[in-house]
């Protein structure tokens, strides 16, 4: 075991998988001697140099391909877009080239890559877009965000190891703001599971990202009330992991789900709708959605904290669900 | 500023994210609101809500709201098509960087310019870095200005730094849009001294490469050049600083004792127009 940050784990199986695996390269802007956006490629151009650590220009949609047609001729590339903000740039690539490819080509084809890229409220307010409902829509990606440092790697280790497009959504309040034990060896977190983070009765919080520690931290404070929240960690939003799911509502018969993207069309409208589906019987109130505001994300940090869902609105959201 | 200069008051213009305000400013925009905006504070001309590039919109300037580079000059060439079709003669005048020129969209953007023959303006502030990466590592062919052979319009490469010379080459390729002969596409060839961002740690550019650079900064050379034409002495230099530097303390002050946005800025019911 290490103590490792998020952005620690995630360059920590980053490289071990380049060690591994001598197809495994990546690709990004300044990812090179800079060690990329954050410090999410730091070190890795030192070790591996120039020919699998590649600088690129800013030309997303190129870069995508250039995975796409890498991945196709069987090496196993990692491609960064340095913020989640720019993923519209290579939509075409993602969505009508990586995802079609394996079904397409009646499973002849296949596309090993990873497409990494940071999303989320962080520390220095850029780029904050949650685009992931998005990319869940579509079949044929994988869509995760994993919410600690034992996770980013596991889940980075398992992403570039799996035969599919793979789309890892790093919270960029979380890269530098958690440390846990990360074990040092070979280990994957698989890429199709939802991991309960804390177990209780009477209520079910669903929830991706940093929204995952603003749910801990609120059962702890719920706790002292003798009220016992469950919290689940949707860390894989394609394909999710629905039985997990299911089986904490049937057990806590309430809902909250939460995320910092919008709520409208957000995730969270498909994990409600699935436990609407599929539980609705076992269900004693209506379930509540925690999510943006429909209205683009302001910059200004005073405007940014009336906007994003916090900590209190996912108390909020539980303390209704348990009244109703 | 050369970009900028003697511009018709409606001319629209799309500043780069990097250094806007003058452009602005020039538009009669107010400092102690730019700089209120670039502290996102109410006062702003986007209320806090945007990134600090933006700008007064009724004074004809497209506002920068997304963080993505390259999209700015899909919409400058829509304004110089809203322009053609209404006949008029006025212009529009773009300004990106030399990363920037790798986006895919600078290419459509600058096809569809040429094969409409709008009246725009594409301008490269050729700083030669996007953050750590210099030119030479990802701007193929070496030269923005020669990509404009490939979609059949004029490309001049100027030195950025003569404040002047970029005027001279605008002002012509302004000239010709506004005649109707379509867009022009110009290089100016600059540096930025200071980091990409300011905690930017650097490491990627070597001291006499900096040192060399300083030695070309634009504001003492224009200086030089307004002085050895007998427009201005050292009397009138003193008190254009003076005046400058008191201008801008005043802004500044201004803008930090303006108030936060509040709630009444959120406008949450304010993403779709009425
Ligand atoms: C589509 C897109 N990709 C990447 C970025 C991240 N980014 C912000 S500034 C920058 C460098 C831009 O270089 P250049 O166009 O030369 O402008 P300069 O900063 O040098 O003025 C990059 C890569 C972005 N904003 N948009
Ligand atoms: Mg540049």
């Amino acid at each position: 075991m290490s103590r490792l940050t998020y952005v620690e784990a995630l360059v920590a199986g980053i490289r071990d998988e380049m060690r591994r695996d001598p197809d495994v390269f990546f690709m990004g802007q300044d990812v090179g001697p800079m060690g990329g956006a954050m410090g999410g490629a730091m070190g890795l151009y030192q070790e591996f140099g120039p020919r699998r650590v590649r600088d690129t220009p800013i030309s997303e949609s190129a870069m995508v391909g250039a995975a796409v047609g890498a991945a196709l001729v069987g090496k196993r590339p990692i491609v960064e877009i340095s913020f989640g903000e720019f993923l519209p740039t290579c939509m075409n690539q993602i969505v009508l080239q990586a995802a079609n490819l394996h079904y397409m080509t009646a499973g002849v084809a296949s596309v090993p890559l990873v497409l990494r890229t940071r999303i989320g409220d962080g520390p220095y307010r850029g780029h904050p877009q949650c685009y992931e409902a998005w990319f869940a829509h579509v079949p044929g990606l994988r869509v995760v965000m994993p919410s600690t440092p034992q996770d980013a790697k596991g889940m980075m280790v398992a992403a570039i190891r799996d035969p599919n497009p793979v789309l890892f959504f790093e919270h960029m309040f979380l890269y530098h703001a958690v440390r846990d034990d990360v074990p040092e060896g070979d280990y994957t977190t698989p890429l199709d599971r939802a991991f309960v983070r804390r177990e209780g009765r009477d209520v079910t919080v669903a929830a991706t990202g940093w929204m995952v520690h603003r749910a801990l931290s609120v059962a702890e404070g719920l706790a002292g009330e003798g009220i016992e929240v469950e919290v689940v960690d949707l860390a894989a939003l394609a394909p999710l992991d629905r039985a997990t799911l299911t089986e904490s509502v049937k057990k806590t018969a309430r809902l909250v789900v939460a995320h910092e993207a919008w709520k409208v069309g957000g995730f969270g409208a498909e994990v409600a709708s699935e436990v609407a589906e599929t539980c609705f019987y076992d269900l004693d109130a209506p379930i509540v959605r925690v999510g943006a505001p429909q209205a683009p994300v302001p910059v200004s940090k005073p405007l940014r904290d009336l906007f994003l869902p916090n900590e209190g609105d996912v108390l909020a959201a539980v303390r209704r669900v348990l009244a109703a | 500023m050369g970009s900028f200069y003697g511009l018709r008051e409606d001319d629209v213009i799309a500043a780069h994210y990097r250094g806007p305000f003058i452009a602005y400013y020039m538009r009669g925009a107010d400092l102690s609101r730019l700089v209120g905006q670039a502290l996102g504070k109410a006062t702003g001309y986007a209320q806090g809500r945007a990134l600090g590039f933006t700008g007064p919109v009724e004074r004809h300037i497209l506002p920068w709201v997304a963080g993505d580079l390259g999209t700015s000059l899909g919409v400058a060439v829509g304004a110089a098509l809203g322009l053609q079709y209404e006949g008029s003669e006025r212009v529009a005048v773009v300004t990106f960087g030399d990363g920037t020129s790798n986006r895919g969209d600078f290419h459509e953007a600058v096809n569809l310019a040429a094969v409409w023959k709008l009246p725009v303006v594409f301008v490269c502030q050729h700083n030669q870095y996007s953050i750590s990466l210099h030119a030479s590592q990802v701007l193929a062919g070496g030269s923005v200005a020669a990509r404009a052979a490939g979609y059949g319009i004029p490309g001049l490469a100027v030195d950025g730094n003569d404040v002047l010379a970029v005027q001279g080459a605008v002002g012509a390729a302004v000239g010709r849009a506004r005649g109707g002969e379509g867009p022009s596409l110009i290089e100016a060839l600059t540096y930025r001294l200071g980091g990409h961002w300011a905690a930017d740690p650097g490491g990627y550019r070597r001291e006499a490469e900096l040192q060399e650079w300083r030695a070309r900064d634009p504001i003492p050379r224009l200086e030089g050049a307004l002085r050895a034409a007998g427009e201005v002495d050292q009397g009138a230099v003193e008190r254009l600083w003076e005046g400058a530097r008191a201008e801008v303390a005043a802004a500044v002050s201004a803008a930090q004792a303006a108030p936060e946005p509040d709630v009444a800025a959120l406008g949450l019911d304010e993403a779709l127009a009425r």
